[in-house]
C-alpha cells in the first residue's frame, strides 16, 4: 500500500528567498503593465472622443453656415442653437467631462457669436477659467471690414473683402477625462487629455 | 533547504527584460499612431467636406477683385485674385478646420480651383479637372467648382454620373491628400511606416440654385 505513493509529487514550501524575488517582480511588473493597460485604454478614449469633437464641430458649423439658408436671410446664425446642439452631441460621448457652452451674451439678453475673438483659444485657459475636465463649445464670428469709398485708382468694393460673408469659427477647447480618476495621477490633471478641436466656414449671406 | 540561485539566472532576466521592454514599447507607439491617423483622417474628412459646402456660400458669379488672398498656408498666401469668390471660401474652410496635427502632415500640393472633372460610366471616360486659369498650384486641397470661360459659357463642377445615371449632376467636388510623418515625434522610436492619407468630399447646391 505504502508503494502507491512511492515517487509521488509532495508539496513543497517556496523557500523564502524565492517568494521576495517573486513579490519584487511582482511590484515592479504590476505598475507598468497598469501603465501600458490605462496608457492604450486612454489611447482608445481619446480617439473616440476626437472623433466624436470633430464630428459635432463639423456639424456645428454646418448649421452655423445654413443659419440663413433662405435667399432672403441676412441674419447671423443663433450661436444658442449651435452650441446647445452640439452640446448634446458631445455629453453623450464625453463622460465624465463637463461640456460648457460660451458665448456672448448681446443686449437682449441672447446669445450672439463672439465677434471680440475671446472664446478661450488653449485648453490650458479653459483649465485655468473653469477647472479641470470641462470643455467649452464657444461659436465665434469674424466680420469682414466695412465697405468704404474706393480710394483713386482702386476699384469698389473697397478693401477687397468687404462683402463676404462672415466667417464662422465652432471650436470645442479643453481637457477631457480620461481613465485615471481625478488624484490618482502623478499631479493634477496629468493624466487629462487636451483637446482643441475647430471647424470653420463662411455663412450663407447672400444667395441669388 | 535554501535552493541557491545559479549564476546564470540573473543574465537571463535581464535578456528577459531586453527582449520584452523594446516589444511592448514597439506595440505602444504604433497603437498610439494609429489612433493619431484615425483622428487626422477624420479631421482631414470634415476639413474637405466643410470645404466642398462652403463654395456655395457665395454667390455664384461673384470674382474675388484684385489684390485678393487667402488662407496663410505654410507655402505663403494663395492669391485669389480673379477667381471665384467660392473657391477662396472653400479654402477658408479647408485651412480653418485643418488647424491640428499640422506639423506632422506633408501635403501634396494640388490646384486651388479647378473645372471639368467628371466620374465616368458606361458611355462616358472618366474626365479629369482642368486648372482653373490664374489660379494657384501650391494649394493643400483642390476643389473642381466649375468656371465661367470668356465666351460667357459654363463649364460646370464634377460630374458625379453615380448620381442621376446617367447624365449625372454637376457637383462641387473637393480633395486633399497629405502623408502624416512620424519623424520628428517620440512615436518615430517605433514607427516606421508613413501613411498616406486621402479625403474626397462632393457637395450638392442647395435647393434654391439648382
Amino acid at each position: 500500500m505504502g508503494g502507491e505513493f512511492k515517487g509521488a509529487v509532495r508539496p513543497r514550501r517556496m523557500p523564502h528567498a524565492r517568494g521576495g524575488q517573486a513579490l519584487i517582480e511582482f511590484a515592479v511588473v504590476l505598475p507598468l503593465f497598469l501603465l501600458c493597460l490605462i496608457g492604450a485604454l486612454d489611447a482608445g478614449l481619446w480617439a473616440v472622443q476626437t472623433s466624436a469633437e470633430v464630428s459635432a464641430v463639423e456639424q456645428g458649423a454646418m448649421i452655423a453656415s445654413s443659419a440663413g439658408s433662405s435667399p432672403t436671410s441676412q441674419t447671423a446664425p443663433d450661436a444658442r442653437a449651435v452650441t446647445a446642439a452640439i452640446s448634446g452631441r458631445l455629453r453623450t460621448a464625453l463622460f465624465g467631462t463637463n461640456v460648457e457652452s460660451w458665448c456672448a451674451p448681446d443686449a437682449g439678453g441672447g446669445c450672439a457669436p463672439d465677434a471680440a475673438q475671446r472664446c478661450p483659444s488653449t485648453p490650458v485657459e479653459v483649465q485655468n477659467a473653469d477647472g479641470p475636465r470641462v470643455v467649452v463649445v464657444c461659436v465665434s464670428e469674424a466680420d469682414p471690414p466695412a465697405c468704404t469709398p474706393p480710394p483713386r485708382g482702386r476699384v469698389a468694393p473697397f478693401p477687397p473683402g468687404c462683402e463676404d460673408s462672415p466667417l464662422i469659427t465652432v471650436r470645442v477647447v479643453g481637457f477631457v477625462a480620461s481613465f485615471v480618476p481625478p488624484g490618482f495621477g502623478p499631479g493634477a490633471g496629468a493624466f487629462e487629455l487636451p483637446t482643441n478641436i475647430s471647424a470653420t466656414t463662411h455663412t450663407l449671406r447672400f444667395a441669388p | 533547504m535554501r535552493r541557491s540561485r545559479r549564476p546564470g539566472d540573473d543574465a537571463q532576466a535581464v535578456l528577459e527584460t531586453a527582449l520584452v521592454i523594446p516589444i511592448l514599447l514597439f506595440l505602444i507607439c504604433n497603437f498610439i499612431a494609429v489612433m493619431v491617423q484615425v483622428t487626422v483622417q477624420e479631421q482631414l474628412n470634415a476639413a474637405t467636406a466643410l470645404a466642398a459646402q462652403s463654395r456655395f456660400q457665395a454667390p455664384d458669379n461673384a470674382i474675388d477683385p484684385p489684390g485678393m488672398e487667402c488662407c496663410g498656408t505654410g507655402h505663403g498666401a494663395l492669391v485669389t485674385a480673379g477667381l471665384p469668390t467660392g473657391c477662396r471660401y472653400a479654402a477658408a474652410s479647408f485651412y480653418g478646420t485643418m488647424t491640428t496635427y499640422t506639423g506632422l502632415l506633408h501635403w501634396q500640393l494640388a490646384t486651388l480651383c479647378t473645372s471639368g472633372g467628371g466620374s465616368g460610366n458606361a458611355g462616358n471616360p472618366p474626365a479629369q479637372p482642368v486648372a482653373y486659369a490664374g489660379s494657384p498650384s501650391s494649394a493643400d486641397v483642390s476643389c473642381d467648382i466649375g468656371s465661367i470661360t470668356a465666351g460667357g459659357g459654363v463649364v460646370p463642377g464634377y460630374t458625379d454620373r453615380a448620381l442621376n445615371p446617367p447624365s449625372g449632376l454637376d457637383v462641387v467636388e473637393c480633395s486633399a491628400s497629405a502623408s502624416l510623418d512620424f519623424a520628428n515625434t517620440p512615436l518615430a522610436w517605433g514607427v516606421f511606416w508613413t501613411p498616406t492619407l486621402h479625403a474626397r468630399a462632393e457637395a450638392l447646391p442647395p435647393p434654391f440654385r439648382q
